[in-house]
Parts: C-alpha cells; structure tokens; sequence
C-alpha cells in the first residue's frame, strides 16, 4: 500500500496552478508571440509612437502612462486564450478528464486553472513594462520617467490584473459550458469586447476627464473581479464540464 | 470492491445510463462491451465518482459514489478513453504531477514513478516532451498514472487500443497482474478477444441498459449449446453426409468436397460414433474441429435481440 495524504484545497490549487502556468509558457508558439508583445512591442511604441509625440507636443506625462497601459495590456489580453485553451482546448483535446478525475476539488480545478491563466500574462506584462520603462530611459532619456503622473501610472498598473483576471475568469467559464476552444473564443470575445471598449474609451478621454473615471473604472472592475471568481469558483462543477464532452 | 445497484444517469432528456446494477470482487475483471454511445463511459464516470447518478447507488472501494465522491476518486485509478497526455510535459514530470494531486509522499512517489517506468519500459524517455511519443507509449504512460497511487479498483477505457501486437500482449499481462494482486479490474473494450481472454464476467450494455451479464462461458453457453463440428476427410467420400445422419445428436450435416460439417448438442457422444461410421465406411478422417459459440456471437446476438421492437 502507498503512503498517501492528498493536498489540501489550496496545495491542489496552486498545483495545478504552477503546471498550468509552465505548460502554458513551454508552448513556442505562445512563448514566441508573449515574447514580441512583452520585448518588440515595448521598445517599437517607444521608438515609433511615444517619442514623436513627445517631440511634438512637449513633455507630456499623459502620453507615457497611456502607453504604460497599452504596453502592460497587450501580453495581458492572451489571458484570455490561455484560460479557453485550459478548459475549451483541453476538454476537446481530452486533456483535462485525468484531471477532473483526480480528488481535488471543484473550487481547486477551477481556482487552479485560472491561476494558471494569468500568471503568464501578468509576468509578461511585468516584463513589457520593464521594458518599456527601460526603453524612455534609453532612448528619451532617464529624466522623463519622471513626467509619469505617479496616480494615473499607479491606476494604469492596476488595470492591467484587473483586467487580466476579468478576463480569465469570464473565459474560463465561458469555455467549461461550450465545447471546442474556438467557440470559447469566439464567444469570450464577443462577451469581453464591449467591456475592453468601454475602458478603452475611458483612457482615451483620460485627458478631457482626468484620473478619476479611470480609477473609478479600476475600483469596478477589481470589485466585479472578486464577485466574478467567486460566484465561478463557486458554480463550478466537473459534472458540467463532463455533460458538455 | 463495486457493488452498483440501479444506475441511472441522465443529460437533460437523454437517458444515457438506465437501471445499471452491477458488482466486482477483489482480483475480479469486469468486462463492459456495447457499441459506441452505449453508456459504458458514462457507467464508468459514475462509479469513479465523476458525474453524479441520476439515480441508484453505489459503493466503490468502500466509498459511496454519492456521499464521498472525493474519495472513491482518490481510491480508484482511471485510465481514459484518450491518453490525455500535456504535449510539453516529460512523463516522469506528468507522472510526478499526478503523483502529488494523489498525495503520494515525495519519496515513495519518486519510487513508484522509477518502478511504473522501469515496467512500461519508458526509462530512456522519461525526460522527452511527450508530443514525441508514439501512441503506444502514451498509452503506456497514461496507465502508469492510473496506478500511480496503488488503487484498488481500477477502471480502464481501451487501454490495448492503438497498441502493436507486443505492447498490446505486455499491458494485458500487466491486467492479469492486477487481477492476482486481488485488485477489481472494470474494463472498457471493443476488443472481444481481449475480453474473452480477460473477464471473469462480461456486461454488454446497449442503449445504456445492460442487454446481456455474465460469466464469457455461460453467457457463450446460452448463446448457442451446440457444438458445430468440422471434419476433414483424406479423400471424397460419397454420401457421407447421409451415413452420418442417421446418429443420434447429428444435426443439419454438410458435405462440401473433403469437409463434412455438422451440429451437436451432445459432441462426446455424437463425435466417436460419426468417426466410427466414416472409418467404417473406409474414409479416413484427417481432422476433427470442435467451435463453441464465442463472445463475438453472443455479443451480435445480443446486441440483435436487443434491438427487437
């Protein structure tokens, strides 16, 4: 007989977790393009987008967290991919039923998923926006990091989880309730669009309006993040995810 | 180990498993056959503590399917239809993943996975990404994980399917191992043979009611008690289908060039007398050839009666 003491809720979470997470990082193909987003991208905005418009119009703050947004967004948005893949794209490929047949948890499959689906994107986030500090530094030089209005920064560095797990956790029970990846991508983005063009619209107007929508927007959207994996974690159920193969 | 009693598993309107009663000693091999959508994966999912019955009950490894779902899924191992394999993961860390979500302890995990490797003969390609394997070695790797943690009962879905002859021949004898290791086998096939060869009892399900359970020899024995007999004779011989008409127990027999054929109820007392009146007559008789009914036959059979209005 085998010495056995299964994991706690958390330990199956965080394991599944992790191996999602380096499953997702060890597909070239996801890696190649995380790689352009979070590295090409950063240093091409600065150099194509950010310097001349600072050369035009002076010195302007609004302009380097506007895109310290965009940068931190465009690896986050493959969040959504990732957590269609883990769910929708499993379930086709019939990766995920060893899994559902494990003891863990409803709450830790689920919870482990999504963990899994946004820790990549957030640490390539964290590394196009290393980047693409290091590129002001270089290329405008180290002074102008200093224009970035220190809220509006702050705020637009929060927007980037918040909208990273929105994103998860809608996809991620978009996909266990459809059958194939692409219909779970294909209604994920149906279902995320209206919300990305709304904050979308709200930093564009960041200028006419100032800070405050905008962290109104991160203040909603990180209580709507809260309800949302709770709710999921909570209605999640393998016996759905089984009806639907 | 299983003791099941009137499954019933609904998809909304769909009935997919119906009235589903059945039970598996220790060291005992159920085989569950039926065509495609019989409801055999849908049994199986019930009794790993998957999907939930719609109704009945049933106790696996001591554990009630409905009260402890948890843990009939930590006692029982399963071995899916499709290997279900993560492309980039090496086996020994796949295995080692499982290992954990098991809870088998750090070092008896790195043991077990040294031992299931050394077995299936995956020690060179432990640490290859398994997108390169062929589809025997993934099958090979995903029955490891299902005896990963030394479960009790274990349920396998085809684990001989997309295997050369060889690794088919190894993971059988493998199952036979199970069996005498006093484990409770349930077993998914499409593969008569294999069951024929396997079961100690055969449950085939159609249309998610089982149609036919029993042992492989009684349920061939209430298929057909005859016997057809085929015997080979040196040269032509005239009419010897009508001198063996006349025995006792001799039933609708054939003669073809060489082949004389026939069916019998009674094949020891029917068989030396036909021989004796052929050698009689001067034939001489190369071969005599005895079938029973075999599983296949049972199976259509049963499969047919099933589908009778």
């Amino acid at each position: 007989m085998i010495d056995r003491t299964p994991p706690g809720q958390l330990a199956a979470l965080w394991l599944i977790g992790r191996r999602a997470a380096v499953e997702s990082m060890q597909d070239r193909l996801t890696l190649l393009m995380s790689m352009f987003f979070a590295v090409v991208l950063p240093i091409g905005l600065t150099a194509l987008a950010v310097r001349p418009r600072i050369a035009d119009s002076g010195a302007s703050g609004d302009v380097l967290a506007f895109y310290l947004l965009i940068v931190g967004l465009a690896p986050a948005v493959s969040a959504v991919g990732i957590a269609a893949g883990q769910f929708a794209g499993e379930k086709e490929r019939g990766l995920l039923t060893p899994l559902l047949a494990s003891p863990a948890s409803n709450f830790a499959i689920f919870g482990g998923k999504v963990l899994g689906s946004i820790i990549p994107p957030l640490l390539y986030a964290a590394v196009a926006e290393a980047v693409y500090a290091l590129s002001i530094a270089t290329l405008l030089g180290p002074e102008r990091l200093l224009l970035l209005p220190p809220i509006l920064s702050v705020g637009m560095l929060l927007l980037v989880p918040a909208v990273t797990l929105f994103g998860a956790v809608t996809s991620s029970l978009i996909s266990s309730r459809v059958r194939t990846f692409n219909a779970a991508q294909q209604v994920g983005g149906l279902v995320l669009m209206p919300v990305w063009g709304a904050l979308l619209g709200v930093v564009i107007k960041l200028r006419d309006w100032g800070p405050a929508p905008l962290l109104g927007a991160v203040a909603l959207l990180v209580v709507l993040d809260v309800c949302l994996t709770i709710v999921a974690a909570a209605t999640w159920r393998r016996e759905e995810v089984l009806s639907h193969s | 180990m299983i003791e099941a009693h009137g499954l019933r598993r609904l998809f909304g309107q769909h009935v997919a498993v119906e009235d589903v009663s059945l039970t598996v000693a220790p060291g005992a091999l159920l085989a569950l056959l039926g065509p495609n959508g019989a409801g055999k994966t849908t049994t199986v999912r019930m009794l790993a503590g998957l999907l939930r019955p719609s109704a009945g009950h049933a106790t696996v490894a001591g554990c009630d399917v409905l009260a402890e779902p948890a843990a009939v899924r930590a006692r029982v191992g399963l071995m899916t239809d499709s290997p279900g394999l993560h492309d980039q993961m090496n086996a020994r860390a796949y295995l080692d993943f499982f290992g954990q979500m098991y809870g088998v302890e750090s070092r008896a995990r790195r043991q077990r996975i040294d031992q299931l490797l050394e077995l299936f003969d995956l020690q060179r390609v432990a640490s290859r990404r398994m997108a390169t394997f062929s589809k025997g070695m993934q099958q090979k790797v995903a029955l490891a994980r299902a005896l990963l943690h030394g479960p009790r009962v274990i349920f396998l879905d085809e684990p001989t399917s997309g295997l050369d002859p060889l690794a088919a021949r190894s993971v059988r004898e493998l199952i036979v191992g199970l069996k005498n290791d006093s484990r409770a086998v349930v077993l998914c096939t499409h593969d008569l043979d294999e069951a024929e060869r396997l079961a100690d009892s055969v449950t085939i399900l159609r249309h998610g009611r089982i149609v036919a359970s029993d042992s492989p020899s009684a349920l061939r024995a209430h298929a057909s008690r005859e016997t057809l007999v085929q015997v080979t004779l040196a040269g032509d011989v005239a009419d010897a289908d009508r001198l063996v008409a006349r025995i006792e127990g001799v039933v609708e027999p054939k003669l073809h060039g060489k082949q004389l054929s026939y069916r019998t109820l009674y094949p020891d007392q029917a068989n030396p007398s036909v021989i004796a009146h052929l050698v009689g007559a001067g034939a001489q008789v190369v071969s005599v050839t005895c079938t029973t009914a075999t599983l296949e036959d049972v199976y259509a059979s049963a499969l047919e009666v099933a589908a009778l209005p």
